[in-house]
């Protein structure tokens, strides 16, 4: 499932404000009720239970976890360390971070840089097949990106980059790049017209336009799937399994999923792992918390 | 504007430096070092911690390093590495059907020299068919599992003394009586996830194998013979009539498919026992499966026998399976680590470990670590012939596919058998 | 030296693509001013087409073309409409399509519904507990598919047992310990009860996504025309329908059509649960069980290209969608 449904910003015109980061607006405070609290709490707490199950489980024994439920924890705390050092030590794991870290780095900004450029072209240079060639883009959303493993993978068979590195994160960046033009030209087609027009004037070229005026002011946008796409690369398997596979160049998922025995046992590891895994998307996020509230809010969104 | 134009300019050039650096480090996944022989396996780590134990010391005075990387769902993914041109030197694959695909792409080299013939003859008679292409050996049995094994609550067993049946009449009298002493005989359990019908495949082909021999498995399983014969609904009437049969199996036959394979077993070791008799694979004893403190002490809590033969003391097949080791770049190296791969001793270091059992009928059984898995393999080397899983043989459509789910359909009650067995015959792939 | 060698990756892969990009503005400026000004924009959208052509395009004439094939041994032969027929008159093939359609009508529909109760709700409470329950409703994201699904076993899970002490799976748990027998969840499709419970799955992955991006449009709404309303003498519910709502209509929009072409391709929450049995089959992961089980891949891509032609409706509806927008501005 491709989460690289990131940030669509705005699809309407910016309030007339002075800055560009308008203040969010916010219903009292005192309008949380406690039907409000009631109902968010149930939620989370839905939520978080299956969570909460896994991460007990991660801590008692396969042979445990199959025979008593979780939440028998209190009553029979076999708690143990193996899953999470065995899921570490056999996963390969220190490699592993490495491996998926040069895997999503590249993978996040590549796109973005690419995709600003092109997005940055059809929203303020004018060209014949402006149109043409943007709808392409956008239609080519439809297309599932597994077609492309079959042939991707005789392409890179012949170039011989099978099982490297770039072949992954090369593949990320086709894969996700529709979205990313689609998703960055929308956010670029609402800042103000006038200031880039102004920019123009004085005589700056395209290139200092973008690097000077328009990137910044799209930051918002641009942090906002940044987030996302490294959500997506990170916990991806499939694209990772079949363009790099196995090996020393594994990331976190495919290690991870080679923890589990050839009759499905193991998966114990499987659950240490996944909470191993779970941290560096989980610190990305939070501390980007605040790009995701004033970023989206740039512009207000109208109908 | 002049400085920024330089830090471009010196952005870009260290790029391509570090690029050329990155080269020559040979940032690869499939051995570039010539003196390094990669394997891919999907075998458990026990077992490859062993095997890579053994082979590695062998190796060592050739000077040849070994890279062993643990690789889950081998058979599917070394078909689409193959197509990325990028394979390792020898890969372990489990199902002979894949075997023939990787030769029919020409990515495998026959073994036939390379290997020492007393190292195959050493094997269990029927183990090298199944590796074998056009008479020519692709895939060398380098470990081994054992299906069809009857396995049983052993004090609970003692207490109400029952025997080991020498027979399928002798089997089902069993059953019977077991039932008429108020226990459930059976304990069948087919669910797992994706992959929910498999052990329904596996007691099929044991009864196929019984009932028709060698000959008859094997015309079934390149279906000469289909599966709308009386050969296979012989073997599906004794199913019936052992497992389906009202009152036979823990849990009714309505929990049968949802139940998951690896946990079914455990009710036998309730008090008073859930089941007497459990038909797994030879795998069941590792860990994961039956409960922790079963397999403490499992030769004084866990009895095995064989499945019985038709006749008493008639033809005796035995089911199994195991990994092939296929070699897939035939340099002069990995010559050297096929036959060590051949050798009767190379699993001397990972039988007292794991769940490994050797295919050549000459090893030292006193290493395997406890009584059960030697009976296992005992089972085997007594049989008169290995007959290689039959749904791994088959194409994937019907092996990995229609096999499993119309078994289950018909456990579950959701079809009658005779619509089953036609609908799988006519998923056979045409081609 | 690993960690050497990923640093590498990574500045090489960054710094090669601002450098792409440098060489390709100076190439741009070496050419007269003219000529510079109306080859220019075509060098900005190249890297993207490239990648395009390379990861969508050729992959999507290869599949077009290959879906009226059928491959045998090494070799590819033409095969007319066979595999399209054949895939139409499989009942199994029906039913996923059938499937397919279920989950399209109720996962966008739910998942924007709930996105947006949640950020609604969660915009009235203090700043602190805002963020608290965001981002648990968030978590979910930063879970593989693979760890998600480990995480609902324990909820699914099934043991025959009718005693509650031996099941390990919540559901289960609670419904044995008020005296009933123990359901198969995942096997069990009357009314498609496990589709259902697969989309549970799904949604729980996936609202986090709606919620954010929903979030930040009704923090945008302007709080004038809030107060006006309030003023007005409006109640809650008028105001969220007849304010709010209007004025994020637009990323409602985006955020329904988003998840909506995501869910047509979904295949991954099946495979690694049930695999398609039971009837919870669905298009994305018909494809890859012909294509990696049954090994016939021309039969594959007929089904890809069965579903790419699905989606066009919906892409039409958006392009469209962006045209008005695009008039509005």
């Amino acid at each position: 499932m491709s989460n690289i449904e990131a940030a669509e910003v705005a699809a309407g015109p910016e309030t007339e404000r002075k800055d560009y980061g308008p203040a969010p607006s916010k219903a009292e405070p005192s309008r949380a009720g406690w039907g409000t609290r009631t109902v968010l709490a149930l939620l989370c707490a839905l939520w978080l239970i299956p969570v909460l199950g896994t991460l007990i489980t991660s801590f008692r024994s396969e042979s445990v976890a199959n025979s008593s439920g979780w939440w028998r924890v209190l009553g029979n705390p076999a708690f143990t360390l193996t899953n999470y050092s065995t899921a570490w030590t056999d996963g390969q794991m220190g490699s592993a971070f490495l491996n998926s870290f040069a895997i999503t780095l590249p993978a996040v900004f590549i796109p973005i840089l690419v995709a600003a450029f092109a997005a940055y072209a059809f929203t303020f240079m004018q060209f014949p097949g402006r149109n043409f060639l943007f709808l392409l883009v956008v239609g080519l959303l439809v297309v599932p990106n597994y077609v492309a493993f079959g042939p991707v993978l005789n392409l890179y068979g012949k170039v011989g980059l099978g099982g490297q590195i770039p072949a992954v994160w090369l593949a990320h960046i086709g894969f996700g790049m529709s979205l990313a033009i689609y998703i960055l030209r929308n956010y670029m087609a609402t800042l103000p017209m006038t200031v880039i027009e102004s920019a123009k004037i004085d005589g700056a070229t395209h290139f200092q336009t973008f690097f000077r005026l328009v990137l910044p002011m799209s930051v918002p946008a641009l942090a906002s799937f940044a987030i996302f796409q490294f959500l997506w690369v990170w916990n991806d398997l499939f694209v990772a399994l079949v363009f790099v596979g196995p090996g020393d160049n594994a990331p976190v998922t495919v290690g991870l999923n080679n923890l589990v025995g050839q009759q499905g046992n193991g998966w114990n590891f499987l659950s240490a792992g996944s909470f191993i895994s779970m941290i560096v998307p989980l610190g990305i996020f939070l501390g980007m918390q605040r790009f995701f509230v004033r970023g989206l809010t740039a512009g207000a969104v109208k109908g | 504007m002049k400085r920024s134009l330089r830090g471009r300019f010196a952005l870009g050039l260290s790029a391509v430096l570090a690029a050329a650096s990155l080269a020559a480090c040979g940032g690869g996944g499939s051995g570039s070092d010539s003196n390094t022989v990669t394997i891919w396996s999907s075998v458990d780590a026990p077992v490859q911690a062993g095997l890579e134990k053994a082979l590695v010391a062998k190796a060592k005075a050739d000077g040849i390093k070994i890279n062993w990387q643990s690789v889950k769902d081998i058979n599917t993914l070394i078909m689409t590495k193959i197509a990325a041109n990028d394979t390792p030197d020898i890969a372990f694959i489990p199902q002979p059907g894949v075997v023939k695909d990787i030769v029919s792409r020409g990515k495998a080299f026959s073994l036939d020299g390379v290997v020492d013939q007393a190292n195959l003859d050493s094997l269990i008679p029927g183990v090298t068919d199944a590796g074998s292409v056009d008479g020519k050996l692709y895939g060398l049995l380098v470990s081994a599992n054992v299906k069809g094994l009857v396995f049983y609550p052993k004090q609970a067993w003692d207490k109400a003394g029952y025997q080991v049946p020498d027979s399928i009449d002798a089997l089902n009298s069993l059953t019977d009586q077991i039932k008429s002493d108020g226990t459930t005989p059976w304990c069948v359990g087919i669910g797992s996830d994706a992959a929910t019908g498999w052990p329904a495949t596996d007691w099929l082909e044991t009864l196929i194998a019984k009932y028709g021999g060698t000959q008859g498995y094997n015309d079934w399983v390149s279906h000469k013979t289909p599966f709308s014969s009386d050969l296979v609904k012989q073997a599906a009437a004794e199913f019936s009539k052992l497992v389906l049969t009202d009152g036979n199996v823990y849990g009714g036959r309505s929990s049968i498919a949802s139940t998951a394979f690896g946990t079914a077993g455990n009710p036998m070791f309730k008090n008073p026992p859930g089941c007497m008799l459990f038909n797994q694979g030879s795998f069941i004893t590792g860990a994961g499966f039956f409960p922790d403190n079963i397999i403490k002490n499992i030769d004084q809590n866990v009895g095995v026998f064989g499945f019985p033969p038709a006749t008493a003391g008639g033809d005796n097949p035995v089911e199994g399976g195991g990994d092939m080791a296929v070699m897939m770049n035939d340099s002069a190296n990995v010559k050297k680590i096929m036959n060590y791969l051949s050798a009767t001793d190379i699993g001397n270091d990972a039988a007292p470990t794991s769940s490994f059992i050797s295919p050549h009928t000459d090893f030292d059984t006193s290493l395997y670590p406890n009584e059960i898995t030697k009976n296992a393999a005992q089972v085997a080397y007594d049989s008169t012939a290995f007959l290689f899983d039959g749904s791994d043989q088959m194409p994937g459509a019907v092996g990995a596919g229609t096999f499993w789910t119309e078994m289950t359909n018909w456990i579950t009650g959701d079809e009658d058998i005779n619509t089953a067995l036609q609908k799988i015959d006519d998923s056979w792939p045409s081609s | 030296m690993k960690l050497l060698s990923a640093l590498l990756y990574v500045v090489v892969g960054i710094g090669a693509g601002v450098a792409v990009y440098w060489i390709l503005n100076k190439i741009a400026e070496l050419l007269p001013n003219k000529a510079e000004e109306r080859v220019k924009p075509f060098l900005y959208i190249l890297p993207a087409y490239l990648a395009i052509s390379i990861y969508l395009i050729y992959p999507t004439i290869v599949t077009v073309f290959r879906s009226f094939q059928h491959q045998a041994g090494a070799e590819w032969q033409s095969v007319g409409l066979r595999n399209y027929t054949e895939l139409l008159q499989s009942s199994d093939f029906r039913d996923a399509l059938f499937n397919t359609v279920l989950w399209i009508i109720i996962v966008p529909a739910l998942t924007v519904a709930l996105g947006l109760a949640v950020a609604t709700l969660a915009d009235r409470l203090r700043p602190t507990s805002e963020n608290l329950a965001k981002t648990v409703i968030f978590l979910p994201m930063a879970v593989s598919m693979v760890g998600a699904s480990t995480v609902w076993k324990f909820v699914y899970a099934y043991n025959a047992s009718p005693d509650s002490k031996d099941q390990v799976g919540l559901l289960n748990a609670v419904k044995t310990a008020v005296g009933g027998d123990p359901t198969p969840w995942l096997q069990n499709d009357t009314f498609h009860l496990n589709s259902l419970l697969l989309m549970v799955i799904l949604l729980w992955s996936q609202v986090g996504y709606s919620m954010v991006l929903l979030s930040a449009a009704v923090k945008g709404v302007p709080v004038d025309t809030l107060e006006a309303a309030r003023i007005d003498g409006a109640s809650d519910r008028q105001i969220f329908f007849q304010v709010v709502v209007p004025q994020i209509k637009g990323t409602l929009v985006t955020v329904f059509v988003t998840v909506l072409i995501s869910v047509m391709k979904i295949f991954d929450v099946v495979y690694v649960t049930t695999g398609g049995q039971f009837n919870t089959n669905v298009i994305g992961n018909a494809f890859f069980k012909m294509f990696n089980t049954n090994f016939d891949y021309g039969k594959s891509y007929a089904i890809v290209v069965m579903l790419m032609i699905a989606i066009i409706p919906v892409m039409i509806f958006q392009v469209r969608h962006f045209k008005q927008e695009e008039a509005n501005l």
